[in-house]
């Protein structure tokens, strides 16, 4: 039976970093392909914006938050690394206490993670109905470079049975071991990168890859196959050089493409880019979603756009909607100033 | 029924003084109390203390009312703190004339001593936001003054108030209050600077908000019958009321209005047998500007939303046909909260026997006076009409 | 810091979070946040629960800046600059304070539509303490 994204939703912060205050600041600007980037406000954390796409994405449908029974909730900079996080988002959108939540936590890849989680659960219980809901802010030092690309968004989900948009099609996960690349000892609430670039490109490149190639020879599909591939956006350079290898041409990347006006959104990166995406497709269209982790593992999913219904208002609109801070006041909203 | 006079009244000099704690500012106004007494009393007359205090930092919550009584000299006498926030002073006059009404005891006090200026800003942030309705409004991220402004803004948005009515409130007061050796702050300011300061609430600035206030004021109360033992020239208290509201202002049907001052001063003017015409002089609760100006329509001194005018027109001048606040108000002379209602009635005595240290802050003739003190944001509020 | 405990603020997160509010049996009047008695009709103490839309209307508000917020306001207007305090009137009657957020501070009006969202509202004791906010419609 027929099943997957229901409705979806995404939340992103009104402020906004540009570039050039980077430059003003530091001399450079080291992520690659970004212009600019969304920033919490002082009273938004990830669980604020965990329940604001969650209400939109159920109103999307729109299915009652209290016929849900599966909450998955993934961020890489949760408030609390130990508490659960789920229990803030279900009592106010009002999704069931009896509803069976989790919180995946360690991982860039954590959002497609969530999505399987709900995935899961509706494939073992066709009557099921799953919330997933992706949020991140990750957080680096300011002296470090991989801070300049950080951003701040959500995506929501809804997946089930019913009013079905994008069906989903299956999946595939590659997880191996690395390290040295993206990490938070457990000491520390910021996240540091020992730069050693070849290597991490190898991790990045050969995981995705590995992936993707074996859930379209699982579904006997090829590159020319899909409409749209989004693709783990850490920066601009990274979503291109992982189609490339996969034989996609860089026009599909378009309509997922964020990073240039959001930043690294962490593991809200591939459902933000998929929400903007799904703002686009046309029905009969296919969607390859492919996540990255360090550490390090990737998810490779695949959709099939059944219902040309989008969530109001659209992946754009909310982007559009800012209003800029200047890097002094970006310190001082992060908490790098004590 | 009983009757009850004011026999005495003393208070400290209103400021800010590090050598001072609340027994020492308490003596200090006891002590002016004792001093005011024509014919002298002996203290061992004195059988009840009530003690307004909101906290003083917290340093002695409990048993508080003991502590300064046997500090004065009082000990085992019935005493009682008395906690409406900044009414408290008030309500501590109106427990010592029901106790005297009652016919427990025949001489009693009611004082009220603050000391604030000993704890950090933090603190005193603290002290000060804890008033109102704690759960909803302060944890909305508002202060007092918030409060009021909130208050204000509705009333500017209804009845057209303006920035120059505020400020007009705090150029009177402040020139009252030049002419008070025992205010905070003896000095006259501009309207100009009133209203350019800066805001601190918006729609209130800086010069909309009294200060925080070191102080003690105690009067002496008795039975009417006995009142002559002590001076030929008791004041009597005419009437009283009191009111508790809705904590919050989101609770209450009317933004712009404090119920508790219309019931509160309803009761005292039919309790006295008279009319808001006959005040000849009213020290009310202006510890905001936006509060004086609610006062004199709460009071009925004028009709709803025309304060504004009121006070443009001149009406509460000295020398207007409805002066308010003499005494500089908690504006000018500061506002020790626990002490507030006490220094008003201590005020009051000196205005309605012309005895107040300066002739350019005595109103002429007055018979008729009328002490308002609020709580919070209205929560609680006490009216008292004094006469000779 | 205003000493409201954690089991106090965890007592209103239907409030905070959900805005649930209470319909008097006798009068049929909404309170929100919840007495035991109406505040309405004064008489009645049975209630049905009832979820508040969260929408209505910029009664009055206020902007707190200059150094005047508290103490668990501090940080949030060092960091974040002056913000607005609104009492707004829901679209079930009641009137309840609350932040504004979002807003050009310059378009903040009386009459203005707002509904609500989650947001942080302060931290104390490590205790990220959560509740509604407004932004505007």
């Amino acid at each position: 039976m027929a099943f997957g994204i229901s409705g979806y939703g995404i939340a992103i912060p009104r402020l906004r970093v540009k570039k050039e205050d980077y430059v003003k600041a530091w001399g450079s600007f080291q992520a690659a392909g970004v212009k600019e980037k969304s920033v919490m406000g002082f009273d938004e954390d990830v669980l604020t914006l965990a329940a604001k796409v969650s209400l939109k994405a159920m109103a999307s449908v729109p299915v009652a938050p209290d016929k849900i029974t599966r909450f998955a909730l993934a961020s890489t900079s949760a408030p609390y690394v130990e508490k659960l996080l789920s229990g803030t988002v279900i009592t106010n959108v009002g999704i069931p206490n009896g509803a069976f939540v989790s919180d995946h936590t360690t991982s860039s890849r954590a959002g497609t993670e969530a999505m399987l989680a709900g995935i899961e659960h509706v494939k073992s219980d066709s009557t099921g109905w799953a919330v997933v809901a992706a949020a991140d802010a990750p957080r680096a030092s300011m002296w470090s470079p991989l801070e300049h690309g950080l951003g701040a968004g959500a995506a929501g989900f809804v997946i089930s049975n019913d009013n079905v948009i994008a069906e989903f099609e299956g999946h595939t996960t590659y997880a191996c071991e690395h390290f040295g690349e993206r990490f938070r000892p457990s000491d520390d609430d910021l996240i540091h990168d020992l730069n050693v670039k070849k290597f991490a490109q190898s991790s990045l490149v050969g995981t995705t890859t590995r992936a993707a190639t074996s859930l379209m020879n699982q579904l006997g599909v090829k590159p020319e196959d899909y409409a749209h591939v989004v693709i783990q956006q850490p920066d601009a350079r990274a979503p291109s050089a992982i189609a490339k290898k996969l034989g996609f041409a860089e026009t599909l990347l378009t309509s997922s493409s964020v990073v240039a006006e959001l930043g690294d959104l962490g593991a809200a990166s591939t459902p933000v880019a998929l929400a903007a995406a799904l703002d686009s497709a046309k029905v009969g269209e296919r969607i390859l979603v492919i996540s990255y982790g360090s550490g390090a593992a990737s998810d490779a999913l695949s959709f099939k756009v059944v219902n040309d219904r989008k969530a109001q208002p659209g992946v754009r609109a909310e982007i559009d909607r800012k209003e800029y801070i200047d890097y002094v006041q970006y310190l001082k909203l992060k908490g790098a100033i004590r | 029924m009983k009757k009850v006079a004011i026999v005495g009244a003393g208070q400290s000099r209103y400021g800010e003084f590090p050598d001072k704690g609340i027994k020492e500012l308490f003596f200090e106004a006891y002590n002016d109390m004792i001093k005011s007494v024509d014919k002298g009393v002996d203290p061992k007359r004195i059988r009840a203390a009530y003690v307004g205090n909101l906290g003083s930092g917290g340093f002695q919550l409990g048993n508080m009312s003991a502590l300064v009584s046997e500090f004065v000299g009082l000990p085992y006498i019935h005493t009682v703190r008395v906690e409406n926030a900044c009414a408290s002073g008030g309500y501590a006059i109106v427990s010592a004339v029901m106790d005297v009404l009652s016919g427990a005891h025949d001489v009693v006090i009611a004082g009220g001593v603050e000391k604030m200026t000993d704890v950090s800003s933090i603190k005193q942030k603290y002290w000060l936001g804890v008033s109102g309705d704690t759960e909803y409004e302060r944890l909305a991220g508002t202060t007092f003054a918030g409060l009021y402004a909130l208050i204000a803004h509705r009333h500017m948005h209804q009845f057209g108030t303006k920035r120059e009515h505020l400020s007009a409130v705090a150029v009177k007061n402040h020139k009252n209050g030049a002419q008070n050796p025992k205010a905070q702050f003896q000095k006259e300011i501009t309207l100009e600077k009133a209203m350019k300061s800066p805001y601190v609430a918006y729609p209130l600035n800086l010069f909309d908000c009294c200060s925080t206030t070191d102080g003690a004021s105690s009067v002496l109360i008795c039975d009417a019958e006995i009142a002559k033992e002590f001076t030929d020239t008791p004041v009597y208290v005419a009437g009283f009321g009191t009111s508790s509201d809705y904590l919050a202002i989101h609770d209450r049907p009317d933004t712009v209005a404090l119920e508790g001052t219309k019931r509160a001063g309803r009761q005292a003017y039919d309790m006295a047998g008279l009319t808001p015409r006959d005040i000849d002089l009213a020290e009310v609760h202006d510890c905001f500007t936006i509060a004086e100006l609610l006062a004199y329509e709460d009071l009925e001194f004028c009709k709803k939303g025309e304060a504004g005018q009121f006070v443009e027109e001149g009406h509460t001048q000295i020398d207007g046909d409805k002066p308010v606040n003499a005494s500089g108000g908690l504006k000018s002379k500061g506002h020790p909260i626990g002490s507030t209602g006490t220094g008003q009635a201590y005020e009051m005595f000196n205005q309605l026997r012309g005895t107040v240290q300066k002739p350019a802050r005595q109103v002429k003739d007055v018979e008729v006076g009328l002490v308002h003190n609020v709580g919070g944001s209205g929560g609680t509020v006490s009216v008292s009409i004094l006469r000779r | 810091m205003a000493h409201v405990s954690i089991p106090m603020y965890w007592r209103t997160i239907p409030q905070r979070y959900r805005m649930v509010g209470q319909k008097c049996k006798k009068c049929g009047s909404v309170n929100f946040p919840p007495k035991g008695v109406c505040k309405y009709c004064n008489e009645s103490s049975e209630f049905d629960e009832v979820n508040l839309s969260g929408k209505g209307t910029v009664h009055t508000f206020v902007l707190i800046g200059a150094g005047g917020a508290p103490p668990e306001f501090a940080e949030q207007e060092k960091a974040g600059g002056s913000y607005p305090v609104a009492i707004v009137e829901l679209e079930e009657g009641p009137k309840i304070i609350g932040q504004i957020a979002d807003a050009d501070l310059k378009t903040v009006k009386i009459g203005m539509a707002v509904s609500t969202e989650l947001r942080k509202i302060y931290n104390e004791e490590g205790v990220i303490r959560y509740g509604f906010k407004f932004v505007p419609q």
